[in-house]
């Protein structure tokens, strides 16, 4: 196996997927933000956002509390510490394969 | 969701959204307009004056009046603060969400060189003062031009990292025009208040523009 599949078959599965890379990118520029602003930001669906979230949530990469803003229900994401450093170790990883295949 | 997305202007676009709207000027007019006109006043005669008839009248305890225009300013950012939250959830964010920013905007390179940029100048003005090619009173204003510098580039340091173009032109401008305080001649209290009042009015027309635009593109409240 090539080094470059080697590196690429190491990414973290669970950020490499698109949905979710868009979500930690948003989370990693920012102290908190809400499902509202998530949902504008990456152009998924209500659905689709959710059940993203939620797996992000599962591995611990993504802290989510709910409450109520009056009589409307509001979702705030935050990334975890844990979820910091997941992001900033693939984009490293990342930007290290894309100089290496510029070369 | 299919292709990779664009991770840069993801994080570009989340950074930019709490400056967008303006209010963060805003904000920073208020802070530093009070700043300004705190600290003239507390170098005025006239107010020291006013101070001691006051203390004299009703009593020592009295005398914390003199503290009444810095309670007046870290009030005005208070509510300042409040205010934009309010604006924000009502209008401006509601429908595009809120978005708590991250604390440390600036980064901390921009951070060290402009405390650099401050000192430097202050050591430059000591220079010359030293050497007595200026009086004591150019030293003092040298504090605020330099202060005018290391400020200006923190703001042009700010709106190149977030990319914001309205940042750089106004740390530019702000920073160009802190060097008229080195020509003034105003005691220290007054440049104190001009160095404030100016930077005041640059803020307030920069946020005023950007508000104005978030506004017009602000759904309308039910």
């Amino acid at each position: 196996m090539s080094d470059e599949i080697k590196d690429i078959a190491s990414f973290d599965r669970l950020i490499h997927e698109p949905a979710r890379l868009a979500i930690m990118a948003i989370l990693s520029a920012c102290e908190s933000a809400d499902f509202t602003y998530l949902l504008n930001a990456t152009g998924l669906s209500k659905g689709n956002l959710s059940a993203h979230l939620s797996k992000l949530e599962e591995c611990g990469y993504v802290g989510i509390a709910k409450s109520f803003k009056g009589k409307y229900p509001n979702t705030t994401c935050v990334l975890t510490p844990a979820g910091r450093r997941a992001f900033v170790a693939y984009r490293k990883q990342y930007l290290a394969l894309a100089r290496h295949l510029e070369k | 969701m299919t292709a990779q997305p664009d991770v840069d202007k993801l994080i570009r676009q989340t950074r930019q959204y709490e400056f967008s709207d303006g209010l963060r000027d805003l904000q920073l007019a208020v802070l530093l307009g009070l700043s300004g006109v705190a600290a003239w006043l507390s170098l005025e005669p006239g107010w020291l004056t006013f101070v001691a008839t006051v203390a004299k009248t009703f009593g020592r305890w009295a005398a914390w009046i003199s503290m009444l225009p810095l309670v007046v300013a870290v009030g005005a950012v208070w509510a300042m603060l409040w205010l934009m939250g309010f604006v924000r959830r009502r209008w401006l964010w509601r429908e595009s969400g809120m978005v708590k920013s991250s604390r440390i905007v600036v980064p901390r390179g921009v951070n060290v060189l402009s405390a650099v940029i401050m000192v430097g100048g202050i050591v430059v003005g000591l220079g010359l003062r030293i050497v007595r090619w200026v009086d004591d009173a150019f030293v003092l204003r040298m504090l605020w031009a330099a202060t005018g510098w290391g400020f200006g580039y923190t703001l042009i340091g700010t709106g190149r990292h977030l990319g914001l173009t309205r940042y750089v032109w106004l740390g530019a401008v702000g920073g160009i025009a802190s060097t008229a305080m080195l020509f003034l001649t105003l005691n220290f209290g007054q440049v104190a208040l001009a160095f404030g009042v100016g930077w005041s009015i640059l803020l307030g027309v920069s946020g005023a523009i950007a508000l104005r635009r978030a506004l017009r593109s602000a759904p309308a409240r039910d």
